[in-house]
């Protein structure tokens, strides 16, 4: 049973060498609470996440709505398990497929090839599975002889298409996504955005963070809506959407 | 059993099975030194060999030693030293070095930390080249204890997995921590008989070297290059650090693991 359970979850950034030039604690529109911490306070802290309590499901297509800075990118990142929280809890069962950047391990000096079983590994593939997938890989980048060169001499649409092409080929139980994902030339969005659909698809549980409605209202069945570091509404993708509107306005 | 501690030893263990992956990582590194020159990694065992070379045959006439004797000592001794101090340099950085994915994936950092291992471990063979061709101008003694080369290896590279935890874990919080290690190193190299060899001081400062951890490294491996046993002493020390370290980081990275990504 795939799901994702977060008790409490509080995320809390030691800044180091941030001491002398913080004079008081703020609380700021934008970003977490910068406080500080310690016998003298001489430990600033911002605090990410702020008690945050989730339950995900199979099923589940959750979108995270929120400003700059509000915990978006945080609290995937605590989903994904590469940040444990400072304190609550975080229990994922499946496997988790966090696709932040494109490439993990993308190496410019290695070759296409090489990089493909660099980041296949990185990404918790097999070597058996990177072998299955390697042919659909490189159809789908379409880079041909170019994957026998090293990535340095791509362009950086071509090196992106290596990235996304890797990255879509897992087979994920939980898919995590960072808005924007997907580039290249007209043609090649056209057919990222049909591969991304189908990774989705496979999925048991979608976590998106993104600032576009319409992405959301398209993939998502859920929205959290996060605001400096807490949840302020959860609910239907329309009853989120809407409260974010209201934020805005009163902004 | 804590959590944390579960965590901490399922990471040690788990990256350690996952052989493929580290083996992939330090081979690969390996083959980017090798891109666009012909010669690799060489370039540094050949800068080591002019420096042996050329040292051992000042050094041995000013200590009025038989350079055919001198030049193996110095050599294996070398080789020995340059695959402990780099190991220790490069454990320092695991972690930095490694940032864009320990911030982005959930995986065992001891990957990390094995990689530069073995990674290093290639770079010691590449080094044995220059060991070979000093054998061959001068009398090294081949034998059935040369073999003890590989158990001697393998005991640094044992040591070098806590090692390398410990200092990367450390120094990816206190970035100073890696000037500190390579400023101790570089005095290290001098008192620890690299280029000198203990029986020199005569009796005097027995105890500097018995308890000198990095001479009970570098022993392990040189005594078995130049057809000789190590001491029982040496192993010793070089299996009691091994379970000592071990303890020390599986504490600390129970402790701390989880905020690594944090630090970097």
């Amino acid at each position: 049973m795939v799901s994702l359970v977060l008790d409490n979850a509080t995320v809390d950034f030691p800044i180091y060498g941030a001491q002398k030039s913080f004079r008081s604690a703020l609380r700021s529109a934008t970003g977490g609470l910068i406080k500080r911490e310690g016998r003298n306070q001489e430990r600033v802290v911002v605090r990410a996440l702020d008690n945050v309590s989730l339950n995900f499901r199979e099923g589940d297509r959750v979108g995270f709505i929120g400003h700059n800075g509000a915990g978006k990118s945080t609290l995937l990142r605590v989903c994904a398990g590469v940040y444990e929280p400072t304190q609550g809890s975080v229990k994922i069962e499946g496997n988790v497929s966090p696709l932040f950047n494109m490439s993990p391990g993308l190496d410019p000096e290695d070759t296409g090839y090489e990089n493909i079983v660099n980041c296949g590994l990185f990404l918790g593939m097999s070597w058996e599975e990177i072998d299955r997938k390697t042919p659909d890989i490189v159809e789908f980048s379409e880079l041909g002889e170019y994957l026998n060169l090293p990535v340095r001499t791509y362009s950086a649409g071509m090196m992106t298409r290596l990235g996304f092409a890797i990255a879509t080929a897992i087979d994920p139980e939980i898919l995590i996504l960072d808005e924007g994902l997907g580039a290249g030339d007209a043609r090649f969005a056209d057919k990222a955005k049909r591969r991304v659909d189908s990774l989705i698809a496979r999925a048991s549980i979608l976590i998106l963070a993104s600032h576009s409605d319409a992405l959301i209202q398209a993939m998502c069945n859920k929205a959290i809506l996060l605001q400096s570091g807490s949840v302020v509404k959860s609910g239907t993708v329309e009853e989120v959407l809407d409260a974010y509107k209201q934020v805005n306005q009163a902004v | 059993m804590t959590p944390q501690y579960e965590i901490a030893c399922r990471d040690v263990l788990g990256g350690l099975a996952e052989w493929r992956k580290w083996g992939r990582l330090g081979w690969q590194e390996i083959k980017r030194r090798y891109r666009r020159t012909t010669f690799g990694p060489f370039w540094t065992s050949m800068s080591l060999g002019l420096f042996i070379v050329t040292l051992g045959f000042v050094w041995a006439n000013l200590w009025k030693q038989d350079p055919k004797q001198y030049l193996p000592f110095l050599t294996s001794g070398m080789l020995a030293w340059t695959l402990v101090s780099t190991l220790i340099i490069e454990g320092c950085s695991v972690f930095t070095a490694g940032e864009s994915i320990v911030k982005s994936l959930r995986f065992n950092y001891t990957i990390l930390t094995c990689a530069a291992i073995w990674r290093n471990l290639i770079v010691f063979c590449h080094h044995f080249a220059i060991f070979v061709l000093v054998a061959l101008f001068t009398n090294v003694d081949v034998n059935l204890k040369s073999l003890l080369v590989i158990p001697g290896l393998a005991l640094v590279a044992v040591n070098g997995v806590w090692f390398a935890t410990l200092l990367g874990s450390v120094c990816a919080r206190y970035r100073d921590v890696h000037q500190v290690v390579s400023s101790i190193l570089q005095v290290a190299m001098f008192v620890t008989p690299v280029f000198w060899s203990p029986s020199q001081l005569e009796g005097r400062l027995t105890h500097f070297v018995d308890f000198n951890l990095l001479y009970h490294f570098v022993e392990v491996v040189r005594e078995p290059m130049l057809g000789k046993a190590p001491s029982l002493w040496s192993y010793g020390m070089v299996v009691g650090s091994a379970v000592v370290g071990w303890s020390l980081m599986i504490y600390v990275f129970s402790r701390f693991r989880r905020r690594i990504p944090y630090w970097l």
